[in-house]
């Protein structure tokens, strides 16, 4: 097999998982009994969504994409510290 | 020279199995953070659950697909800009995620909520006491 069977097939073969683990944390930010827990599932589903994007990149032969997981990463953070400012002052700041 | 030429091959090819194996390890640490996040008993353990899932699970993977970019002659120069936005998405992954989860954690601890089971509290008890 070239490389480029082997890397459309392996990108495949990680979709399920990517799946999978995306609706557990879908899950948890559903279920979520408190705030804090929804922001750590949002999280964590950025971050997992960005390294799909940049697998995705691959598989679709294009470098724009690569530009979403960059955002993505920098956009779970500013949201991190946003909600941890409102939950312990209930503003946001002027 | 003749050696170089050996050695390009030879290069690319380690360098996709590594990225290869990378991915595969993030998706597992992924997966093995998803179910901790879902199962684990109060917010402060799920914290831990969730490193897992982002720096195993994204920050290094994201580095694997650097690699794996590296050794795909077919997607031509777009594989040197996939290569480097991953390597940068990877670098603010590993400095952002555990400066958030801090802000995170200390702002739950503040607002109250219950860390159930608990064995000890020392930030609470330096606080004044049980709430």
């Amino acid at each position: 097999m070239d490389v480029e069977g082997l890397v459309t097939a392996f990108v495949m073969a990680v979709f399920p998982f990517f799946v999978a683990s995306a609706s557990l944390y879908v899950a948890r930010l559903v279920k979520g009994p408190t705030i804090p827990d929804m922001i750590l599932a949002v999280d964590c589903l950025s971050y997992d969504l960005s390294l799909f994007m940049a697998l995705l990149a691959i598989y679709f032969r294009s470098s724009f994409l690569i530009v979403g997981a960059i955002s993505l990463a920098l956009w779970a953070y500013a949201l991190d510290l946003y909600a941890a400012k409102w939950m312990e002052g209930r503003e946001l700041g002027e | 020279m003749s050696s170089l030429e050996y050695l390009i091959p030879f290069l690319k090819q380690a360098s996709l199995i590594a990225g290869m194996a990378l991915v595969a390890i993030g998706v597992f640490c992924d997966l093995a953070g998803s179910i901790g996040l879902l199962r684990f008993p109060n917010f402060f353990v799920r914290l831990h659950a969730a490193t897992v899932g982002t720096i195993g699970g994204a920050a290094y993977p994201l580095l694997g697909v650097a690699l794996m970019a590296a050794a795909c002659d077919f997607l031509g120069p777009a594989r040197w800009f996939i290569m480097t936005g991953s390597i940068l998405a990877g670098i603010i992954i590993v400095l952002t995620a555990p400066a958030g989860s801090h802000a995170l954690a200390r702002a739950a601890h503040r607002m109250g909520v219950p860390v159930e089971p608990k064995v000890c509290d020392l930030l609470e008890e330096d606080k004044g006491g049980r709430r």
